[in-house]
Protein backbone atom coordinates (compact mmCIF):
# COMPACT_ATOMS: atom_id res chain seq x y z
CA UNK A 1 0.00 0.00 0.00
CA UNK A 2 1.18 3.89 -0.38
CA UNK A 3 -1.18 6.35 1.04
CA UNK A 4 -4.54 8.26 0.68
CA UNK A 5 -3.32 10.28 -1.83
CA UNK A 6 -3.61 6.96 -3.91
CA UNK A 7 -7.01 6.76 -5.12
CA UNK A 8 -6.68 6.48 -8.87
CA UNK A 9 -9.72 3.56 -9.73
CA UNK A 10 -11.24 4.11 -5.89
CA UNK A 11 -15.04 3.32 -6.09
CA UNK A 12 -17.80 5.76 -4.37
CA UNK A 13 -16.52 9.29 -4.97
CA UNK A 14 -19.71 10.29 -6.76
CA UNK A 15 -20.04 12.46 -10.01
CA UNK A 16 -17.98 14.92 -11.69
CA UNK A 17 -18.85 18.21 -11.11
CA UNK A 18 -18.06 20.39 -14.50
CA UNK A 19 -18.25 24.47 -13.57
CA UNK A 20 -18.37 26.87 -16.57
CA UNK A 21 -15.33 27.63 -18.08
CA UNK A 22 -15.38 31.53 -17.02
CA UNK A 23 -15.85 30.18 -13.65
CA UNK A 24 -13.00 32.15 -11.18
CA UNK A 25 -9.85 29.57 -10.68
CA UNK A 26 -10.01 30.38 -7.26
CA UNK A 27 -13.46 29.78 -5.51
CA UNK A 28 -12.05 31.82 -2.50
CA UNK A 29 -8.92 34.82 -1.88
CA UNK A 30 -7.09 32.50 0.63
CA UNK A 31 -6.26 30.27 -1.91
CA UNK A 32 -4.40 32.57 -4.43
CA UNK A 33 -2.76 33.45 -0.77
CA UNK A 34 -2.13 30.14 -0.13
CA UNK A 35 -0.69 29.21 -3.97
CA UNK A 36 1.56 32.49 -3.23
CA UNK A 37 2.40 31.49 0.17
CA UNK A 38 3.59 27.71 -0.95
CA UNK A 39 5.48 29.09 -4.35
CA UNK A 40 6.98 31.62 -2.21
CA UNK A 41 8.54 29.12 0.36
CA UNK A 42 9.52 26.61 -2.35
CA UNK A 43 11.65 29.33 -3.61
CA UNK A 44 13.69 29.18 -0.04
CA UNK A 45 15.21 26.41 -1.31
CA UNK A 46 14.98 24.13 1.46
CA UNK A 47 13.18 21.23 -0.76
CA UNK A 48 12.21 20.02 -3.80
CA UNK A 49 9.06 18.95 -5.12
CA UNK A 50 9.05 15.46 -4.41
CA UNK A 51 9.49 16.76 -1.21
CA UNK A 52 6.67 18.74 -1.02
CA UNK A 53 4.25 16.42 -2.64
CA UNK A 54 4.95 13.30 -0.02
CA UNK A 55 4.45 16.17 2.29
CA UNK A 56 0.79 16.66 1.25
CA UNK A 57 0.32 12.83 0.96
CA UNK A 58 1.56 11.71 4.58
CA UNK A 59 -0.76 13.85 5.97
CA UNK A 60 -3.23 12.03 8.51
CA UNK A 61 -5.77 10.27 5.66
CA UNK A 62 -8.68 11.51 8.22
CA UNK A 63 -6.84 15.63 7.56
CA UNK A 64 -6.37 14.74 3.85
CA UNK A 65 -10.03 14.02 3.34
CA UNK A 66 -11.68 16.68 5.19
CA UNK A 67 -9.05 19.27 3.77
CA UNK A 68 -10.27 21.35 0.75
CA UNK A 69 -7.63 21.39 -2.00
CA UNK A 70 -5.65 24.69 -0.78
CA UNK A 71 -5.96 23.22 2.97
CA UNK A 72 -3.74 20.34 2.28
CA UNK A 73 -1.44 22.78 0.72
CA UNK A 74 -1.29 25.04 3.69
CA UNK A 75 -0.78 21.60 6.10
CA UNK A 76 2.14 20.18 3.95
CA UNK A 77 3.84 23.67 3.61
CA UNK A 78 3.09 24.07 7.55
CA UNK A 79 4.87 20.86 8.06
CA UNK A 80 7.86 21.22 5.71
CA UNK A 81 8.58 24.93 7.55
CA UNK A 82 9.27 22.68 10.71
CA UNK A 83 11.15 19.94 9.83
CA UNK A 84 13.34 21.87 7.74
CA UNK A 85 13.80 24.24 10.97
CA UNK A 86 12.39 27.64 8.26
CA UNK A 87 10.07 28.02 11.44
CA UNK A 88 9.34 26.77 14.44
CA UNK A 89 5.86 25.74 15.89
CA UNK A 90 6.26 28.96 17.70
CA UNK A 91 6.77 31.01 14.88
CA UNK A 92 3.13 29.25 13.53
CA UNK A 93 1.32 30.09 16.62
CA UNK A 94 2.90 33.52 16.28
CA UNK A 95 4.64 33.30 19.69
CA UNK A 96 8.22 33.46 17.28
CA UNK A 97 10.75 36.16 18.04
CA UNK A 98 10.59 38.81 15.70
CA UNK A 99 13.72 39.78 13.59
CA UNK A 100 15.15 39.25 10.78
CA UNK A 101 15.21 35.49 9.60
CA UNK A 102 18.48 33.90 8.23
CA UNK A 103 16.91 32.97 4.69
CA UNK A 104 15.93 36.86 4.06
CA UNK A 105 18.11 37.23 1.54
CA UNK A 106 16.83 34.49 -0.61
CA UNK A 107 13.03 36.52 -0.79
CA UNK A 108 10.96 36.18 -3.73
CA UNK A 109 9.96 39.66 -4.68
CA UNK A 110 7.18 40.03 -6.72
CA UNK A 111 9.50 41.66 -9.51
CA UNK A 112 11.46 38.03 -9.97
CA UNK A 113 8.40 35.88 -9.58
CA UNK A 114 7.61 35.41 -13.18
CA UNK A 115 10.94 34.68 -14.48
CA UNK A 116 11.13 32.38 -11.60
CA UNK A 117 7.59 30.47 -12.88
CA UNK A 118 9.37 30.65 -16.29
CA UNK A 119 12.30 28.71 -15.47
CA UNK A 120 10.40 26.08 -13.46
CA UNK A 121 11.99 23.22 -12.23
CA UNK A 122 13.17 20.95 -14.76
CA UNK A 123 13.90 17.36 -13.63
CA UNK A 124 15.88 15.76 -16.62
CA UNK A 125 19.16 15.06 -15.99
CA UNK A 126 22.58 12.86 -17.23
CA UNK A 127 22.22 9.79 -16.01
CA UNK A 128 24.96 6.72 -15.82
CA UNK A 129 21.93 4.03 -15.60
CA UNK A 130 21.50 2.67 -18.94
CA UNK A 131 18.11 2.79 -20.46
CA UNK A 132 16.85 -0.68 -20.34
CA UNK A 133 13.39 -0.67 -22.64
CA UNK A 134 12.45 0.94 -26.11
CA UNK A 135 9.42 2.24 -27.87
CA UNK A 136 7.55 -1.49 -28.15
CA UNK A 137 9.29 -3.63 -25.55
CA UNK A 138 6.79 -5.20 -23.27
CA UNK A 139 7.20 -4.60 -19.64
CA UNK A 140 5.76 -5.90 -16.10
CA UNK A 141 5.52 -2.79 -13.33
CA UNK A 142 6.42 -3.95 -9.72
CA UNK A 143 4.05 -6.38 -8.26
CA UNK A 144 3.74 -3.97 -5.30
CA UNK A 145 3.81 -0.21 -6.14
CA UNK A 146 5.39 1.58 -2.46
CA UNK A 147 8.73 3.00 -2.12
CA UNK A 148 11.21 0.93 -2.55
CA UNK A 149 13.23 1.83 0.10
CA UNK A 150 11.39 4.12 2.58
CA UNK A 151 8.06 2.27 3.66
CA UNK A 152 5.09 4.68 3.14
CA UNK A 153 7.95 6.82 0.94
CA UNK A 154 6.69 8.86 -1.83
CA UNK A 155 6.47 7.46 -5.49
CA UNK A 156 4.89 7.61 -8.64
CA UNK A 157 3.69 3.99 -9.39
CA UNK A 158 0.04 3.86 -8.47
CA UNK A 159 -1.42 1.30 -6.55
CA UNK A 160 -3.99 0.57 -9.26
CA UNK A 161 -1.10 0.12 -11.73
CA UNK A 162 1.11 -2.58 -9.76
CA UNK A 163 1.99 -5.62 -11.54
CA UNK A 164 0.38 -4.79 -14.50
CA UNK A 165 1.82 -5.97 -18.11
CA UNK A 166 2.06 -2.64 -20.80
CA UNK A 167 4.24 -1.94 -23.71
CA UNK A 168 6.92 0.75 -23.72
CA UNK A 169 5.19 3.87 -26.13
CA UNK A 170 8.59 6.32 -25.66
CA UNK A 171 11.06 7.05 -23.92
CA UNK A 172 11.76 10.37 -22.24
CA UNK A 173 15.18 10.48 -21.27
CA UNK A 174 16.40 10.01 -17.86
CA UNK A 175 14.80 12.15 -14.95
CA UNK A 176 15.26 12.63 -11.16
CA UNK A 177 13.60 9.69 -9.39
CA UNK A 178 11.41 11.15 -6.79
CA UNK A 179 10.91 8.02 -4.71
CA UNK A 180 14.77 9.03 -4.16
CA UNK A 181 14.45 12.59 -3.74
CA UNK A 182 11.60 13.01 -1.55
CA UNK A 183 13.18 11.53 0.59
CA UNK A 184 16.93 13.41 0.66
CA UNK A 185 18.38 10.44 -0.83
CA UNK A 186 19.84 12.01 -4.27
CA UNK A 187 18.57 12.45 -7.23
CA UNK A 188 19.66 9.63 -8.50
CA UNK A 189 18.30 10.16 -11.96
CA UNK A 190 17.21 7.27 -14.45
CA UNK A 191 15.30 6.51 -17.31
CA UNK A 192 11.61 7.58 -18.00
CA UNK A 193 8.81 5.81 -20.07
CA UNK A 194 5.60 6.73 -21.50
CA UNK A 195 3.71 3.28 -20.71
CA UNK A 196 0.67 1.83 -22.10
CA UNK A 197 -1.18 -0.01 -19.64
CA UNK A 198 -4.67 -1.70 -21.33
CA UNK A 199 -7.77 -1.35 -19.50
CA UNK A 200 -8.12 -5.18 -19.20
CA UNK A 201 -4.59 -5.34 -17.10
CA UNK A 202 -6.62 -3.10 -14.69
CA UNK A 203 -9.39 -3.13 -13.70
CA UNK A 204 -11.70 -6.68 -12.67
CA UNK A 205 -14.48 -4.92 -15.16
CA UNK A 206 -13.21 -2.31 -17.26
CA UNK A 207 -15.39 0.22 -18.80
CA UNK A 208 -14.21 -0.57 -22.41
CA UNK A 209 -11.86 -3.36 -23.47
CA UNK A 210 -10.00 -1.20 -26.29
CA UNK A 211 -9.02 2.07 -23.62
CA UNK A 212 -5.62 2.34 -21.98
CA UNK A 213 -3.78 4.27 -19.50
CA UNK A 214 -0.77 5.85 -20.61
CA UNK A 215 1.61 6.69 -17.14
CA UNK A 216 4.75 7.83 -17.13
CA UNK A 217 6.94 5.25 -15.69
CA UNK A 218 10.58 5.39 -13.92
CA UNK A 219 12.90 2.48 -15.20
CA UNK A 220 13.17 0.82 -11.78
CA UNK A 221 9.32 0.80 -11.37
CA UNK A 222 9.26 -2.00 -14.69
CA UNK A 223 10.47 -5.21 -15.08
CA UNK A 224 10.93 -7.18 -18.67
CA UNK A 225 7.68 -9.41 -19.75
CA UNK A 226 8.04 -12.00 -22.33
CA UNK B 1 -7.66 13.14 -21.36
CA UNK B 2 -5.01 13.77 -19.01
CA UNK B 3 -5.53 12.87 -14.85
CA UNK B 4 -2.87 13.13 -12.09
CA UNK B 5 -4.51 10.30 -9.72
CA UNK B 6 -1.67 11.05 -7.26
CA UNK B 7 -1.73 14.16 -6.68
CA UNK B 8 -3.75 16.77 -9.13
CA UNK B 9 -0.14 17.91 -10.82
CA UNK B 10 -1.14 20.26 -13.79
CA UNK B 11 0.85 22.19 -16.41
CA UNK B 12 0.19 25.44 -15.27
CA UNK B 13 2.49 27.39 -16.76
CA UNK B 14 0.80 26.84 -19.87
CA UNK B 15 -2.69 26.46 -19.08
CA UNK B 16 -2.94 28.43 -16.04
CA UNK B 17 -4.43 27.59 -12.73
CA UNK B 18 -6.51 24.39 -13.21
CA UNK B 19 -10.36 24.14 -12.80
CA UNK B 20 -11.90 23.01 -9.72
CA UNK B 21 -12.75 19.17 -11.03
CA UNK B 22 -9.28 18.25 -12.48
CA UNK B 23 -8.50 18.85 -8.78
CA UNK B 24 -11.26 16.56 -7.30
CA UNK B 25 -11.37 13.28 -5.79
CA UNK B 26 -14.06 12.21 -7.91
CA UNK B 27 -12.02 12.59 -11.24
CA UNK B 28 -8.97 11.72 -10.02
CA UNK B 29 -10.76 8.48 -8.58
CA UNK B 30 -12.82 7.50 -11.48
CA UNK B 31 -11.22 9.13 -14.69
CA UNK B 32 -8.90 6.08 -15.17
CA UNK B 33 -11.17 3.61 -14.38
CA UNK B 34 -14.14 4.73 -16.27
CA UNK B 35 -13.18 7.73 -18.41
CA UNK B 36 -16.15 7.34 -20.62
CA UNK B 37 -18.62 7.62 -17.81
CA UNK B 38 -16.96 10.74 -16.71
CA UNK B 39 -16.77 12.52 -20.29
CA UNK B 40 -20.72 11.58 -19.96
CA UNK B 41 -20.84 14.00 -17.49
CA UNK B 42 -18.72 16.90 -19.30
CA UNK B 43 -21.51 16.64 -22.32
CA UNK B 44 -19.15 14.24 -24.06
CA UNK B 45 -20.16 11.32 -25.68
CA UNK B 46 -17.23 8.80 -27.04
CA UNK B 47 -18.39 6.32 -29.78
CA UNK B 48 -17.86 2.68 -29.46
CA UNK B 49 -14.37 2.66 -31.97
CA UNK B 50 -13.12 5.28 -30.51
CA UNK B 51 -10.11 4.91 -28.08
CA UNK B 52 -9.84 5.86 -24.92
CA UNK B 53 -6.15 7.14 -24.05
CA UNK B 54 -5.73 8.31 -20.18
CA UNK B 55 -2.63 10.51 -19.22
CA UNK B 56 0.02 11.76 -21.71
CA UNK B 57 -0.20 10.18 -25.55
CA UNK B 58 3.55 8.95 -25.90
CA UNK B 59 2.36 8.81 -30.06
CA UNK B 60 0.97 11.86 -30.69
CA UNK B 61 2.12 14.33 -28.11
CA UNK B 62 0.72 17.50 -27.78
CA UNK B 63 -0.69 17.53 -31.02
CA UNK B 64 -3.83 15.74 -30.21
CA UNK B 65 -6.20 18.57 -29.41
CA UNK B 66 -5.12 20.26 -33.03
CA UNK B 67 -6.13 17.16 -35.00
CA UNK B 68 -9.99 18.91 -34.41
CA UNK B 69 -9.41 22.01 -33.83
CA UNK B 70 -10.97 24.82 -35.83
CA UNK B 71 -9.52 25.45 -38.83
CA UNK B 72 -7.97 22.64 -38.63
CA UNK B 73 -4.17 21.78 -37.30
CA UNK B 74 -2.41 24.13 -39.55
CA UNK B 75 -4.67 26.67 -38.06
CA UNK B 76 -3.23 25.50 -34.54
CA UNK B 77 -0.03 26.28 -33.19
CA UNK B 78 0.73 25.82 -29.48
CA UNK B 79 1.65 29.70 -29.14
CA UNK B 80 -2.19 29.90 -29.92
CA UNK B 81 -3.73 27.54 -27.26
CA UNK B 82 -5.00 29.83 -25.00
CA UNK B 83 -6.82 31.62 -27.58
CA UNK B 84 -8.48 28.67 -29.57
CA UNK B 85 -8.64 25.84 -26.61
CA UNK B 86 -10.85 25.99 -23.11
CA UNK B 87 -8.92 23.81 -20.58
CA UNK B 88 -11.26 21.03 -21.40
CA UNK B 89 -9.96 20.45 -24.60
CA UNK B 90 -6.69 20.92 -23.43
CA UNK B 91 -7.05 18.30 -20.25
CA UNK B 92 -9.17 16.51 -22.91
CA UNK B 93 -12.45 16.26 -21.26
CA UNK B 94 -14.37 18.45 -24.09
CA UNK B 95 -13.75 18.85 -27.60
CA UNK B 96 -11.37 22.40 -29.19
CA UNK B 97 -13.40 25.28 -29.98
CA UNK B 98 -12.67 28.61 -30.07
CA UNK B 99 -13.10 30.55 -27.02
CA UNK B 100 -16.12 31.82 -26.71
CA UNK B 101 -17.92 29.97 -29.39
CA UNK B 102 -20.54 27.43 -28.72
Amino acid sequence: MTRVHDMGGRFGDGPVRPEPEDALRFAEDWHARALAVTLASGALGQWNIDRSRHAREKLAPQDYARFSYYEKWLAGLADLLVETGVLSTDDLAGAGVDGPHQLADRVLTPENVAAALARGGPADRDSAVPVRFKPGDRVRTRARAGNARVPGGHTRLPTYAQGALGTVLRVHGSHVLPDSAAHGLGEAPEPLYAVALPATALWQAPEHGGDEVVLDLWQSYLDPAP
Amino acid sequence: MVVCTLCSCYPWPLLGIPPGWYKSDAYRARAVREPRAVLAEFGVTLPETARAGLGFDGRDPLSRPARCAPGGPRAWSPMRWPRWSPATAMIGTGLPRERGAS
